[in-house]
């Protein structure tokens, strides 16, 4: 190998691990964070943790976490179930009527991908409010479930139009209606787009911060960054609960997402295609 | 009473019409195969036929009743699929009885017709497989049986054989026809592929154009094809054509001129009183009519370009100086001839072949077949 | 067949049509309902509402036709806000764009090895919540026990005395870097995708008409990529518009509303202050660019 080939791969490798670094040393510091104890961080908030410190721990988890961590998981569920299922037979209906009319629909779905929810709070809260849905988990699982449907519904679009037509002629043969086309051969045949889809909303909903904000007041509903901020409103200057805290909220998550890493990229690199 | 029958088919997609009016009866327990070049409508009446695609007119009677408000699974219909369209996520015994089970019937009774149908296809060891796990070979068993256990009143097949291999095609080709024997089920067959016409039907539907071009069973079209469509469109390689006109006509004999040819040709009335002198028509020449150094009628002496040697048979392509053929194997115009022996010319010889006038084929100005060979058979 | 059937197929033929309407409706009914009610009504009920003035108790509204967009291009605030959104944008389309292509190119042509360690560790921060990343960079940034404090008292480098998210001057660059923290990673995967779908037989093409290195990339690589670019970029453009829980997070848009965004300033004007009429203008403001950049990138990747 050429010198310059060698030099090349050298800065290759140098850069990719100098970003590395900066990447993981927040995620460390934090850690490092939460097994200390107040004191230890404000003498030598750079240093290792002398010894695994688990009171931090006990301390965040006590405030609310198991409660925040239960919230978000049943949150997240209910919304990503609603939006596959919605998209999914939308989508399915739209990529098989050729009709003008069904075409409009499809725009107007697309159209509300545009839509952020930042800019429509102020009716958002109104319309929940005198519906007197407010401080209910469906306050935002139904908006959350909206706001995941147009993008879900133009990736189930694109795969259905691959999908083999001969296979739901030979089900209309066989009996089936539009309904249990959907349900007995469409859905068993669709489970890569539907897990891509569901990973790429988990992602979202799980981290979903400003409709939570919002909706949820009781400590009781809160989901997980909404909670997290409030640890943080609460202990001012704790850092080693709160950190504990964020630990016990992120660390689960990147234990998942290195496990199925590769389908977190794919899924998510799919918005560029 | 017909299984089948079509009564003035009209398919239009907006302004193009697939289908321009088809009419047919099917009898129980025929083979009727539908053939044509692509385009020509047999996949849309097919699809029609099983109710895949909404007719603009007509009706399609089945069993006696009109099925063209009905359900496809309404319709006693059952189909076989180009791509075979089994659902990948059942097991074959699934795929089966998966129409009975829509149909709520007792599982009893899918268990019996799926074994039933899967000893008749010699599938039986496969049943708990999922599709994935079988070859093409078994994959088509397996579509057609899922046809079978439905026992249908007709049954669909929509080019069935064309993803398979060679070898494997002309297996599967025998087999249908056993099945058919077996089954004495009504089949409706699309292909574009006209060996499997010519041996699996019992009448054959050439389609062109969205028309029905000629019916009748597959030596009868061979040999007494109604127009030049049909003529040019069964047999490989392909009829040869000739532009020619009409010199002379009297009431026992009529004087034909071949386009390039040296002399004239006499040939004695046979059916053709249509026929008057000056109009412009077409003579069409089997590859087989063609008899080495042969001098009575038209002889074609030229230099072979290409010698296919099929070991049965030998195929030429001879380069005629003046005879060129129009519309026919070759591009360039040169004369298709088959000989069923081996053959010892090589390309770039000169040969000489000679066809008696009586092999001949006249078609009038508007395509339309007006005198056959006298030595065919007329199987009427 | 007799004449007297066809009623009854007709009849059959109708019922056939309904029932399919009927499974067409129950399908789509789903979706659109809830796209209608939370998208598409509240949208329509921002814009009406930007005519209003509304309370904090929304039960008396009173017309005022365009006094709130009035005011809001008279509200110094809401240009600093428009500003910093604007900031946010460009410099993310630099710091993201930028470093993700540059990094996903070593990725896909310059490591031999590892390059799915590096590639997991740099998409890591996109499925952390930013919530919890404006937490830990907080502490990181704590102008008193903040580990970057501490490194940098150790080097002595100089250290703005307000702190990092304290400085009005500094804030708003602060969160672009924090920003860039999460994002960086997701860019990279994402042209990294658009770079895996080149053809390596292009490349081995352009070899034999000369083009290697340098060259390959400028006539190979990125005019094949040229598209996933752009969504990239029109991606980061509207996340720089609609950003919220970051700073919302960190700051507050604070201090002296000095990294105040539009996003932020929404909810400041709508429930804080209460002026809910007056926050319906500026949401109108965003979500007309919101709009515009979304349909421009459904066509962008379409056309990918």
């Amino acid at each position: 190998m050429s010198n310059r080939a060698t030099l090349l791969l050298g800065v290759s490798y140098g850069f990719m691990s100098l970003w590395s670094l900066f990447v993981m040393a927040p995620v460390a510091l934090m850690l490092a964070a939460a097994f200390k104890s107040k004191r230890a961080i404000f003498l030598d908030p750079l240093g290792f943790p002398d010894n695994l410190n688990f009171d931090a721990f006990q301390r965040a988890w006590d405030t609310g976490m198991n409660v925040f961590l239960l919230n978000s998981a049943i949150v997240t569920v209910a919304s990503v179930a609603v939006i596959v299922l919605c998209s999914g037979m939308a989508a399915y209906v739209l990529a098989r009527s050729p009709s003008r009319m069904m075409q409009l629909i499809y725009l107007l779905i697309v159209a509300g991908f545009a839509v952020p929810v930042q800019a429509v709070l102020v009716p958002l809260f109104q319309m929940i409010s005198a519906a007197g849905l407010l401080n209910s988990r469906l306050a935002i699982i139904l908006p959350y479930a909206a706001y995941g449907i147009p993008f879900t519904t133009i990736l189930f679009y694109a795969f259905f139009l691959d999908f083999p037509r001969e296979l739901e002629e030979a089900a209309r043969l066989d009996g089936c209606g539009k309904i249990s086309i959907f349900f007995r051969i469409i859905v068993p045949l669709s489970g890569p787009a539907i897990a891509s889809a569901a990973i790429f909303q988990t992602v979202f909903i799980w981290n979903e911060f400003v409709l939570a904000l919002l909706m949820l007041t009781s400590p009781s509903l809160k989901t997980l960054p909404v909670g997290i901020l409030q640890l943080q409103a609460e202990w001012t200057a704790d850092w080693p609960a709160i950190m504990a805290g964020l630990s016990i909220a992120v660390v689960p998550v990147l234990i998942i997402f290195v496990a199925a890493q590769k389908y977190f990229v794919r899924s998510l690199a799919g918005l560029g295609k | 009473m017909s299984s089948l029958e079509l009564k003035d088919i009209v398919k239009n997609y907006g302004a193009f019409e697939a289908l321009k009016g088809v009419s047919c009866a099917v009898e129980p327990g025929e083979f009727v195969v539908l053939v044509g070049p692509s385009g020509c409508g047999k996949s849309t009446l097919l699809r029609s036929i099983a109710g895949l695609e909404s007719i603009s007119s007509g009706e399609i009677v089945i069993g006696g009743a009109d099925v063209v408000g009905r359900e496809p699974a309404d319709r006693g219909v059952a189909m076989v699929f180009q791509n075979y369209a089994l659902y990948p996520h059942m097991t074959v015994a699934q795929n089966m009885g998966f129409a009975l089970k829509m149909a709520g019937r007792s599982r009893g009774e899918i268990d019996q017709a799926v074994k039933r149908a899967a000893e008749i296809l010699r599938i039986t060891p496969q049943l708990d497989r999922k599709p994935k796990a079988l070859s093409g070979g078994q994959k088509q068993r397996v579509a057609i049986g899922r046809a079978i256990t439905r026992s249908p009143d007709v049954f669909l097949f929509d080019e069935p054989l064309s993803n398979l291999d060679a070898a494997l095609r002309s297996q599967m080709r025998i087999e249908l026809g056993r099945l058919h024997d077996e089954l004495r089920a009504t089949i409706i067959y699309v292909t574009h592929d006209q060996t499997e016409a010519m041996t699996l039907a019992d009448r054959i539907v050439v389609m062109n154009d969205g028309h029905f071009a000629q019916i009748g069973s597959p030596l009868e079209l061979y040999n007494r094809p109604a127009n030049r469509f049909v003529a040019g469109f069964l047999g490989s390689p392909r009829m040869n054509f000739f532009n020619a006109a009409v010199v002379s006509a009297d009431p026992a004999n009529i004087t034909v001129r071949v386009e390039g040819a040296g002399d004239d040709l006499v040939l004695p009335r046979n059916g053709d009183a249509a026929l008057e002198a000056g109009g412009r028509i077409m003579i069409g020449i089997r590859p087989e009519a063609f008899a080495l150094g042969a001098e009575d009628g038209l002889t074609f002496a030229g230099i072979a370009r290409v010698v296919e040697n099929l070991g049965r048979e030998t195929l030429l392509y001879l380069d005629c100086p003046d005879l060129k053929t129009v519309d026919s194997e070759s591009q360039e115009g040169y004369v298709a001839v088959q000989q069923s022996s081996q053959f010892t010319g090589r390309h770039g010889e000169r040969f000489s072949f000679g066809v008696s006038a009586d092999a001949f084929f006249v078609f009038d100005g508007d395509g339309n077949t007006v005198r056959f060979p006298s030595s065919t058979i007329s199987s009427q | 067949m007799t004449p007297d059937n066809r009623p009854n197929d007709r009849q059959q033929r109708d019922r056939r049509v309904v029932s399919s309407r009927l499974a067409t409706l129950l399908l789509l009914l789903p979706a659109l309902g809830l796209c209608a009610v939370f998208i598409f009504i509240p949208a329509t009920l921002a814009i009406a509402g930007s005519l209003f003035e509304i309370g904090i108790s929304f039960s008396n509204w009173r017309f005022v036709g365009f006094d709130n967009y009035v005011r809001v291009f008279n509200d110094a605030v809401f240009w600093i806000a428009l500003r910093n959104n604007l900031i946010i944008v460009v410099g993310s389309i630099v710091l993201q764009v930028g470093g993700g292509t540059l990094l996903a190119t070593l990725l896909d042509r310059g490591l031999p090895r590892y390059s799915t360690v590096y590639r997991t560790i740099i998409f890591a921060p996109m499925v952390i919540s930013t919530v919890a990343i404006a937490l830990i960079w907080l502490m990181i940034l704590d102008p008193n026990t903040g580990a970057l404090v501490a490194a940098m008292r150790v080097v002595g480098f100089p250290m703005p005395r307000l702190g990092w998210l304290g400085d009005p001057n500094i804030a708003i660059w602060t969160i672009l870097v924090i920003a860039a923290w999460q994002y960086t990673g997701f860019m990279m995967v994402l042209i990294l995708a658009g770079l895996q779908g080149i053809s390596r037989d292009l490349y081995e093409a352009a070899a034999l008409d000369g083009a290697k290195g340098m060259r390959a990339f400028w006539y190979i690589t990125l005019p094949s990529i040229r598209n996933v670019v752009l969504v990239a970029i029109l991606i980061t453009t509207i996340g720089g518009i609609k950003v919220f829980d970051l700073v919302f997070a960190t700051t507050q848009g604070g201090p002296a509303n000095s990294t105040q965004v539009l996003g932020t300033y929404i909810y400041l004007q709508a429930f804080n202050l209460g002026n809910m009429g007056y926050a319906n203008a500026i949401s109108v403001v965003l979500l007309v660019f919101a709009v515009i950049l979304g349909w421009a990138q459904l066509r962008a990747t379409r056309r990918a």
